[in-house]
């Protein structure tokens, strides 16, 4: 692979977070209220304004809010660069230390369920977009365009409902019991996890599903496909080295792109499951109108899936020579 | 050229599309009519004013078909009346959002070069930004309203459109229907409009129909989260208050079950119509055994 394609890519990303980073600042600082309102919380800010607001003026100083837009945008980049996202009023310590230790816990529940989607999606969207119009074909696809349909959250109190408040086999919320440690808190962490977990899989399965049977049925439609049955190969031998090895090539980016739609769905499935990751922050964040937490945690976020789709490029241009442009399409 | 026109103005009837469509479509038909009838006689059909109190945490039965919520209102009735708001938010932001698609679509298919350029590239980072945290941004900086939910919903879902319609205008622009009206001297604008836009018809329905179910989902996870609009009932709102306020601590099922099943059924509608166009749309008359 050349590195002029990496170079290209590592640009093209930097300038999109570039870009993230300006809308930010000026959501932060133009929005209406008082950027230093949003950096004090409600309640501080008017007990402050009434008791001594010279010391507003401290504050105002010492933020930079006084000084001109350019010169506000240069502090902002560069507290950026130390990784200093300001302080929570609702937590009362440093967005960046908090930011840390919340994205570990989503990023739990993320992984597996990313992985898992795909194998389930992969495979049964390839064996469903085979077998089109088969009776499994028409089960799977109705079933998951229901799944399709609801919202994450939801299906998330169904499954607290059933498996949890009327069956009782999974712990109705939380990361762990407390007061465990070693082997013991390693397993109780994955047993609050299997609900979480299989509500994001199933989204996640839900959505390969539909890219991998689409593209297994528009493979099928290729002409190679049928010069490999003319050629008098087995079924077995067209779908895996004809159907399957073009059609998987879609899933590979669409697992990246689906980042996004993951974590969004994470971030609603955590607040139900009391799950202490990104999606609790960011609930506790918008119920306080806590902003410099909402942005740091937007920032982080958006870092993550731009870091997704910029090795699922990579990636897919590794196994794909057209992508990078060796090959004359 | 009256060929080329006459066939896509055919594929687009709608009575058509009724007459030989699959059952992903006829199922999605009849679930939307059902949902509209509802929206629509609002007040003949809720036995209650969903606002006015009465005695809370009541369990489904006589007078209250699904019980009461824990001020006491009718949650029948607040399903009925949600309907409406939770159509209005899918319809408007869909069209806010198709809308902008369907004109940076034109243009940068259209003007190609630079324009082109300049305009896919803010379609791949609108893309790219992970949207729901952004909308909870943008949400949370304004007033809760549905009108600002409807707007913030349309400003970030129009890039998938916006792709699509590109690349048919890409295919439409050179051929030779265009070329004749550029020949006759249209300008610019005129070929886009009238000659380039109505042959677009067909994908941006598509894309029409599967943002209403997007834009419902939306809504509700917004208003899940508390952006929703306080003033207003919607299903989210009635699932946000539902999981605030105790009803899902307390296994108070008939609260937060009736809204999640009408969000679903209400998205699945949209989504069973949207599958079942592109099954049709991959040429193989087999899908309609579906």
């Amino acid at each position: 692979m050349t590195y002029g394609f990496v170079i290209n890519r590592i640009l093209r990303y930097t300038g999109t977070f570039f870009i993230i980073v300006t809308l930010i600042f000026f959501v932060s600082h133009l929005m209406p209220g008082s950027p230093l309102k949003n950096i004090l919380g409600e309640v501080t800010y008017f007990n402050l304004m009434s008791q001594n607001p010279e010391i507003l003026h401290d504050i105002e100083a010492e933020y930079g809010l006084d000084e001109p837009l350019a010169e506000q945008f240069r502090i902002y980049l560069l507290s950026l660069i130390h990784f200093d996202l300001g302080y929570s009023y609702k937590y009362r310590q440093p967005i960046s230390d908090l930011l840390i230790f919340r994205l570990k816990w989503t990023m739990v529940l993320l992984l597996p369920a990313i992985i898992f989607g795909a194998i389930f999606g992969g495979f049964f969207g390839s064996f469903a977009g085979w077998h089109r119009n088969s009776c499994i074909d028409s089960g799977l696809t109705s079933m998951l365009l229901f799944v399709y349909s609801m919202p994450h959250y939801w299906l998330a109190m169904l499954f607290v409902l059933v498996f949890a408040f009327h069956m009782g086999i999974f712990p109705l919320g939380g990361i762990t019991r407390g007061g465990l440690d070693g082997l013991d808190k390693a397993f109780d962490i994955l047993w609050h996890m299997v609900l979480p977990v299989s509500v994001l899989t199933l989204f996640g399965a839900a959505y390969n599903y539909f890219i991998m049977r689409g593209s297994v049925i528009q493979v099928m439609e290729e002409g190679f496909v049928l010069t490999a049955r003319a050629k008098g190969l087995t079924e077995r031998d067209v779908l895996f080295r004809h159907v399957l090895r073009n059609a998987m090539l879609p899933l590979l980016t669409v697992i990246a792109l689906d980042f996004g739609f993951m974590v969004s769905g994470a971030l609603l499935v955590e607040i139900v499951f009391s799950w202490g990751g990104m999606g609790t922050l960011i609930y506790d964040a918008v119920l306080a109108r806590d902003y410099p937490l909402l942005h740091g945690s937007f920032l982080v976020i958006a870092c993550c899936v731009l870091a997704a789709n910029f090795l699922a490029d990579v990636l897919y241009a590794a196994v794909d020579p057209r992508v990078r442009g060796d090959v004359e399409t | 050229m009256s060929g080329f026109v006459g066939k896509i103005s055919k594929k687009l009837d709608l009575a058509s599309y009724c007459a030989c469509s699959s059952w992903p479509v006829l199922t999605g038909l009849i679930l939307i009519s059902a949902f509209l009838t509802l929206a629509a006689f609002a007040p003949f059909i809720a036995p209650f004013d969903p606002w006015v109190p009465g005695r809370p945490y009541l369990p489904p039965g006589d007078g209250h078909y699904l019980g009461t919520n824990d001020i006491g209102q009718d949650i029948w009735s607040e399903l009925v009346y949600g309907t409406r708001i939770s159509l209005l938010v899918g319809f408007f932001a869909a069209f806010v959002s198709v809308a902008i698609g369907t004109l940076v679509g034109l243009f940068s298919g259209y003007l190609r070069g630079t324009a082109d350029q300049a305009l896919m590239g803010l379609t791949d980072i609108v893309l790219i930004v992970p949207s729901l945290p952004l909308m909870i941004i943008m949400a949370a900086h304004t007033s809760p309203s549905i009108w600002n939910i409807i707007i913030v919903i349309g400003a970030l879902w129009w890039t998938s459109t916006a792709r699509v319609v590109r690349s048919r205008v890409l295919q439409l622009r050179d051929m030779p229907f265009v070329e004749a009206a550029r020949g006759l001297g249209a300008g610019d604008i005129y070929i886009v409009f009238r000659h380039i836009l109505p042959n677009t018809q067909q994908v941006i329905l598509a894309k029409f129909i599967l943002a209403v179910s997007g834009a419902m989902l939306t809504e509700a996870s917004l208003s899940f989260l508390g952006l929703g609009d306080p003033l207003q009932k919607s299903w989210g709102m009635m699932l946000n208050y539902a999981f605030t306020r105790g009803g899902f601590i307390n296994g108070y099922w008939w609260w937060y079950l009736p809204p999640g099943i009408c969000i679903s059924l209400a998205v699945l509608s949209f989504v069973l119509i949207g599958f079942g166009l592109e099954e049709r749309g991959r040429g193989d008359l087999k899908a309609g055994r579906l």
